[in-house]
């Protein structure tokens, strides 16, 4: 009985998904997530369940980090009798709050270009007997259940775990349930207003400006969109300690506080400001999901409908090129044909393609968070101390961005563009005979280089005078390059032409080994080179450190096979465990 | 000048392609033929080294190529069947990147990127990106990668896929051009007509076997039919072409 039921049920959802309608949302849903690109296997094409789950990461991983706070044997340790768990949970409150945010917004910044019905989409729907209503509606149902799943799935670990481990204290279950839905809903509402607040942006422009134009500042504008939500992602640290000034200052402007307001207002343990920017964020939701449908029926009655009366030729740049910078550059630094080939070809993928340029924003903005973390710190009432000397957290500035910008390049340099137009390279290049890293080090180091030298020279000199900023320069250069070249062991592809494994089981050490480096290469050698300012003899660690980083790389250099060497088109993924076949195979 | 030795390739134990042999010499044109499956895409991809063959080998001036792939490459001129580019690049720094990769010195690589720019129509759209491209202008930029540093052997696999009819003639004459100026040319088609038209020599395959090399005449003579369409399907020998348009029309008609 069971099993004819399950038959009836699936012949009437087989019947109801093969309708026109639910076709035509099935394509757009899969459309926003996969994309649209042409590009060849092997690309960054990552799975549905893969995205979600990765998606669905932070907020467990935060919950869990969190439990030392709540843990009431810790709590009676530290001699905590009366803690209060909802008063306590309010900075971790906002802190969710705007991740679910942060990580919903990067989301719809990533599929920016997949959202809307595009030109591929008119060329094989139009023709179709499809009324271009029925167009119109099975993508907004598509984005709208993309959105509902987004919220959910982002949030989904955290809306559990965050009030199981806040209702540690408490051995009521009311408790923990009426803390769980309280907290569900805001995030998810937090969430919707995130990705409705991207996708006002985008119909918005496309409403207003030409298309030619859109596509034109389409970049710089995600570009712009990542910074603020790494701003907004910044604030977890400071802003919770200010809602208590509620409503003199500026953080009432700020969309999260609202859905802390609407958080508060739901327990009942909101003040009138608080309350007052509940209601503000219910309002505010409200009004962005009309704007967004509205946006959305405008621009697709402007750019969907008339896409057989433009063009998509984008006219060409008159602009005259910048050659006398090319010849300086192929006459000092690019000795090889393949590297003044290869040069151009990375640092045109890196700025125009928007995979890569996005991701080496992403890795870019998290430096400017991190780094006015440490200038907040640095500056934070101790200005008098600042005038004389700088601080470790003012020394470690640069290096905190030339950390994240080189290590940002070597990451995009493994993400594929094109695969199937390598053949040039295939072509062209000797397997044996390569200058991967040669190429690979000028691109990182060009990244990193010209602003140390415009920028931090005259910056530090001018603030602390010469003797620090040339030992800030050389110590911010030396660093850079030894990190470039620790990046760059066993390197032997073009950057961008090799495929990509689909998962690494070696991702987790990487992060960990990213972090780990983040401490040596920034925390440690701030503290020593401000050591070194008031003692010059410390000045010999960065010697030792230097030689012992170059003797151990040129002995793993000197240890690798010929086979090891040769240049690569294809990479597999690493396995976790490999067997010893201690049989022979048989 | 370029010679093939038995040439085979499987994948997964089965054969693509066997025991292909023929050689071309300077001057001459040799048009490879051969429904979809027969082998050729396999075939240009082990003549270019961009595929290693099973067994058998490819021999330039008498030395295998894999010896010194740089250098066979160094004279080869080569349009893929897909016109698979970088979208975000401008059709002239691609041709920049080609050419800075075969080692031209710069100064002549402008001179010629520009000219040969102008003469296939595309001087106009030189700094817009391949993005926004049609296929028939991508090919045209395959087709000046190709040209662009004098090789001596140039091997064209489907050069006319989405050329306009100026741009066809003028390709098709080319073709011709270039075998009488002593250049070694492969050049792979679906096509018959041009194959007809440009080809002193004719490689004929399928699945994966060679089953017609000789001069276009001797291959007409020997046949006795009266265009190559008719010689090919002779040869090919693949499907009753009348018969499948009958059963398409009947598909389409059943109610």
């Amino acid at each position: 009985m069971i099993a004819s039921l399950v038959r009836g049920v699936r012949q009437t959802w087989d019947a109801h998904s093969r309708k026109p309608f639910l076709q035509l949302v099935r394509l757009f849903g899969g459309r926003i997530f996969h994309g649209s690109n042409e590009g060849g296997g092997g690309e960054l094409d990552l799975s549905l369940g893969l995205i979600l789950s990765l998606l669905a990461l932070p907020g467990g991983f935060y919950s869990i980090l969190l439990f030392e706070k709540y843990a009431t044997l810790l709590q009676w340790m530290r001699g905590q009798p009366d803690f209060d768990p909802l008063t306590a949970a309010l900075p971790d409150e906002y802190f969710f709050i705007v991740l679910s945010m942060v990580v919903t917004g990067v989301v719809a910044v990533w599929r920016w270009d997949s959202i809307f019905p595009d030109r591929r989409d008119y060329a094989n729907l139009v023709p179709l007997p499809i009324l271009t209503r029925h167009i119109f509606l099975a993508n907004l149902t598509a984005i709208l259940f993309l959105t509902l799943v987004l919220a959910l799935d982002v949030n989904a670990a955290s809306a559990v775990l965050f009030p199981l481990v806040v209702s540690a204290s408490e051995n009521a279950f009311g408790f923990f349930l009426q803390f769980v839905w309280v907290h569900a809903l805001v995030v998810i509402l937090a969430s919707v207003f995130s990705f409705f607040a991207v996708f006002v942006t985008v119909g918005a422009l496309m409403v207003t400006l030409p298309y030619t134009a859109f596509r034109r500042v389409s970049l710089y504008l995600r570009g712009i969109l990542l910074a603020c939500l790494m701003t907004v992602l910044s604030t977890s640290f400071t802003v919770p300690a200010m809602v208590n000034q509620l409503p003199g200052t500026w953080v009432k402007f700020l969309p999260p506080v609202w859905f802390l307001g609407l958080c508060q207002l739901i327990r009942a343990r909101a003040s009138p400001s608080l309350a007052h920017l509940g209601w503000v964020a219910i309002l505010g939701l409200g009004g962005v999901i009309l704007a967004a449908i509205a946006a959305y029926a405008l621009s697709y009655r402007r750019c969907f409908l008339r896409i057989p009366e433009t063009t998509d030729v984008t006219p060409p740049s008159n602009r005259t090129r910048a050659s006398w910078m090319a010849r300086v550059l192929d006459r000092t630094i690019l000795t090889s044909p393949y590297q003044r080939a290869g040069y151009r070809f990375v640092m045109k993928t890196l700025l125009r393609s928007e995979h890569h340029s996005l991701v080496l924003g992403g890795f870019f903005g998290f430096g400017v968070v991190i780094a006015s973390q440490f200038l907040f710190a640095a500056v934070h009432g101790r200005h008098n101390e600042l005038a004389t000397t700088p601080s470790p957290e003012i020394l470690a500035i640069p290096l905190i961005l030339s950390y994240c910008i080189i290590l940002g390049a070597r990451f995009t340099f493994d993400i594929p563009t094109e695969l199937r137009a390598n053949w040039i390279f295939r072509l062209s290049l000797d397997k044996g005979r390569h200058e991967c890293v040669p190429l690979a080090r000028r691109v990182m180091l060009s990244l990193v280089l010209p602003w140390v030298v415009a920028v931090v020279l005259p910056v530090y000199g001018y603030l602390w005078g010469w003797r620090v900023a040339l030992l800030q320069t050389v110590v911010v250069t030396t660093l850079s390059m030894l990190l470039t070249e620790v990046l760059l062991v066993r390197f032997r592809k073009i950057p961008f032409t090799c495929s990509y494994p689909p998962f690494r089981d070696s991702a987790v050490v990487t992060v960990l080994s990213y972090i780990l480096g983040f401490f040596v290469f920034v925390v440690f050698t701030a503290n020593l080179e401000y050591w070194s300012l008031f003692n010059p003899i410390l000045m010999v660690a960065f010697v030792v450190i230097g030689l012992a980083v170059w003797y151990v790389l040129s002995q793993i250099h000197r240890g690798m096979e010929e086979i090891e060497k040769e240049l690569i088109f294809e990479e597999n993924a690493t396995t976790g465990f490999e067997l010893l076949d201690l049989q022979g195979g048989t | 000048m370029l010679e093939a030795r038995e040439l085979t390739k499987s994948y997964a134990s089965l054969p693509a392609v066997k025991d292909v042999t023929f050689s071309l010499s300077p001057g001459q044109v040799l048009g490879c033929l051969g429904p979809n499956g027969s082998g050729k895409s396999t075939t240009v991809k082990m003549l270019t080294g961009l595929l290693e063959p099973t067994r058998g080998q490819v021999l330039f001036n008498g030395e295998y190529i894999q010896k010194n792939l740089v250098g066979y490459r160094k004279c080869l001129g080569y349009v893929p069947e897909e016109p698979n580019l970088y979208p975000y690049l401008t059709g002239r720094e691609y041709l920049e990147m080609a050419g800075t990769l075969r080692g031209m010195p710069r100064p002549l690589l402008e001179h010629k990127i520009d000219r040969l720019l102008d003469l296939f129509t595309l001087h106009s759209h030189r700094n817009a990106t391949i993005a926004s491209y049609s296929k028939g202008m991508r090919q045209r930029i395959l087709l000046i990668a190709a040209l662009i540093d004098d090789p001596k052997v140039l091997i064209f696999d489907e050069p006319l896929s989405g050329l306009d009819v100026t741009s066809a003639l003028v390709l098709k004459n080319l073709i011709k051009s270039l075998g009488q100026q002593g250049k070694a040319v492969f050049y792979c088609s679906h096509v018959l007509e041009v194959v007809e038209q440009v080809c002193s020599h004719l490689l004929i395959l399928r699945k994966g076997d060679v089953i017609a090399h000789d001069t276009t005449e001797a291959i007409h003579n020997k046949i006795e039919h009266s265009s190559l369409e008719r010689t090919f399907m002779h040869l090919v020998e693949e499907v009753d072409t009348e018969k499948v348009t009958r059963e398409i029309i009947s598909t389409m008609e059943t109610r």
